[in-house]
């Protein structure tokens, strides 16, 4: 880890806030802290994730035959797709609800992985990285084809999918949450109409901020895991601090730029 | 109580189109080798193994769905908006996204081929004739559902997203779904075909791919054959599953204790996947035992 970069990073986090409430000091500062919050969940929920890339689709190493971002992304926005619905139904469940919609995208995925490996490829799964699965204990050498790294997704990495299914999908609701409460406050003066008339315009753009920060979160944090992970147990995972820090900087900067269209 | 039912009736639909559109996508993926497994496709030729295989990476499987599913959902909105019927500007906006696909694909496959040029590998005309419309036949089949749920979702449900964003989201999925599912059994089982059933590649074999078929050299056609009925169908149940009980779970139950009943039938169902997939992983240690003797037992 290297400290400077950690302590301008923090700083410009400061910055960003400082300038967020210089324009808009409540509602927009509020709004910037929950995207912020939001955006860290994104980043961190996508270390879970147990993505193997290209290796994975020969069964050469273990995890979900895709990239680190799509999959994150994958999830999460079916997260935000029932977080959105039930947004009428008060913060805490609707962020709940995008939680579990995320966990269970993955949770379906992951079976369905493990489903065509045994059923459909005859290969049982097996960790490369460790030699015991930290949550059952299984043996993970022994069962790992010739020449291979492992394959197919152990359990550990299956919990770990729904753990970042689960936060991504948190995080994604949540920031939109946060711009669907701003853009439903600040849209009607703007616009000189009244809050039915704009709600369409400020769910819609609320949505797209939602889904473009998602993205930004997750692809930044691919980076950071550089390939593949195969989930909390992959030595990679030790370095999410750093992606903690470059999400809520991102997260900070895009998030005020979704709040300077309605504060300026 | 009819609110309930109709909602059934529409997660029942949305659940089948959901089941065809991955099963389509996973195997237009294949047919245009567009997943993962195409590094191979890519890398056979610099090991001197020539091929006759699509090659199409345009991008991840996920936000190129994205992109035609928006695209598709955004124009039939539009056409939506000129008073056209819902079902013919579906088909519209879903005809002219697939063209940006068709065009995609061809540009695609001449520039990743011409790249690897210095490697002998040809550009084969007739492959571009006979494949590209077999990827956009597929890709239609697979955006027309997608954006078909989409509208189901939207107009009947009531989801107070736009349908472009709607199929955005999906799109997105279900090129996650499609991929996670369908790449391994593409990858491994169909492109090295060659290798041991019930083992993984080992990596000393990269880009030795499959080349030849039962008659003549192997095409894309035939993999997209092979792999659509397993890898196919599992991408398919999975899509479908995933928006299903997504969907099922939110009407039935999101009004019982103010949306908490939704969210506990949501860990109901995570803890019996999970039940699930620890009962495949146990299965397969035990049937198919390992492939080395344990570290304990050789001390």
């Amino acid at each position: 880890m290297n400290p400077t970069a950690m302590a301008v990073g923090v700083v410009l986090l400061i910055i960003i806030l400082g300038a967020c409430w210089y324009v808009s000091p409540t509602l927009g500062l509020t709004a910037l802290i929950g995207i912020i919050i939001g955006g860290v969940l994104i980043g961190f929920g996508t270390h879970f994730v147990p993505v193997g890339g290209a290796p994975a689709a020969m069964g050469q190493a273990p995890g979900i035959a895709t990239g680190v971002a799509m999959l994150a992304a994958g999830a999460g926005l079916a997260g935000l797709f029932g977080g959105a619905w039930a947004a009428e139904q008060g913060m805490v469940v609707a962020v709940v609800t995008g939680g579990i919609g995320g966990g269970l995208m993955m949770a379906i995925t992951c079976m369905m992985v493990n489903f065509v490996y045994v059923y459909g490829m005859g290969i049982p799964a097996a960790s490369g990285k460790v030699l015991h699965d930290p949550i059952t204990g299984d043996s993970q050498a022994e069962y790992k084809s010739q020449g291979t790294e492992g394959h197919g997704l152990p359990f550990v990495s299956f919990v770990g999918g729904v753990i970042g299914g689960i936060l991504g999908g948190a995080g994604g609701t949540l920031i939109y949450l946060e711009l669907l409460g701003l853009y439903e406050a600040t849209f009607p003066k703007m616009m000189g109409a009244t809050a039915a008339q704009v709600m369409p315009v400020a769910v819609a753009i609320a949505g797209m901020f939602a889904v473009a920060l998602f993205l930004v979160n997750a692809v930044l944090t691919a980076y950071n895991i550089t390939g593949t992970i195969e989930g909390p147990h992959d030595p990679k995972f030790k370095r999410w601090p750093r992606a903690i820090v470059a999400s809520a900087v991102a997260s900070a900067l895009c998030g005020f730029v979704a709040i300077l269209i309605v504060a300026m | 109580m009819e609110h309930i039912v109709f909602g059934i009736g529409i997660t029942a639909l949305t659940g089948a189109l959901a089941t065809v559109a991955g099963s389509a996508e996973d195997t237009e993926s294949n047919i245009g080798s567009q997943g993962d497994p195409n590094s191979q496709v890519q890398l056979a030729p610099q090991m001197g193994f020539l091929h006759r295989i699509f090659n199409k990476a345009v991008a991840g499987e996920p936000p190129a769905y994205g992109l035609w599913c928006a695209l598709g959902a955004g124009l039939a909105w539009a056409f939506m908006a000129m008073q056209i019927n819902a079902i013919l500007a579906i088909v519209l906006g879903c005809v002219l996204a697939v063209f940006v696909q068709g065009v995609y694909a061809t540009t695609a496959y001449l520039g990743r081929t011409a790249s690897l040029a210095k490697f002998g590998q040809p550009v084969y005309v007739d492959i571009i004739k006979s494949m590209t419309t077999v990827t956009m036949a597929h890709a239609f089949i697979a955006i027309f559902c997608t954006v078909a749920i989409c509208q189901l979702i939207n107009g009947a449900l009531g989801h107070p997203f736009p349908l472009p964003l709607l199929a955005l989201i999906w799109g997105i999925a279900l090129g996650a779904a499609g991929s996670a599912t369908g790449n391994p059994y593409y990858g491994k089982e169909r492109q090295y075909q060659n290798q041991k059933f019930g083992a993984g590649v080992p990596i000393s074999a990269s880009g030795n791919i499959v080349r030849y078929a039962e008659a003549g050299e192997r095409n894309s056609i035939d993999n997209g054959f092979f792999t659509h009925k397993i890898g196919g169908s599992a991408s398919g149940i999975c899509f479908g599953l995933i928006v299903f009980l997504e969907l099922w779970r939110t009407i039935l139950f999101e009004r019982i204790y103010a949306g908490w009943g939704a969210i506990a039938v949501g860990v109901l169902m995570i803890l019996i996947f999970t039940v699930v997939d620890r009962y495949i992983e146990v299965w397969a240690r035990k049937n198919y035992g390992p492939y080395t003797v344990p570290k304990e037992a050789d001390a």
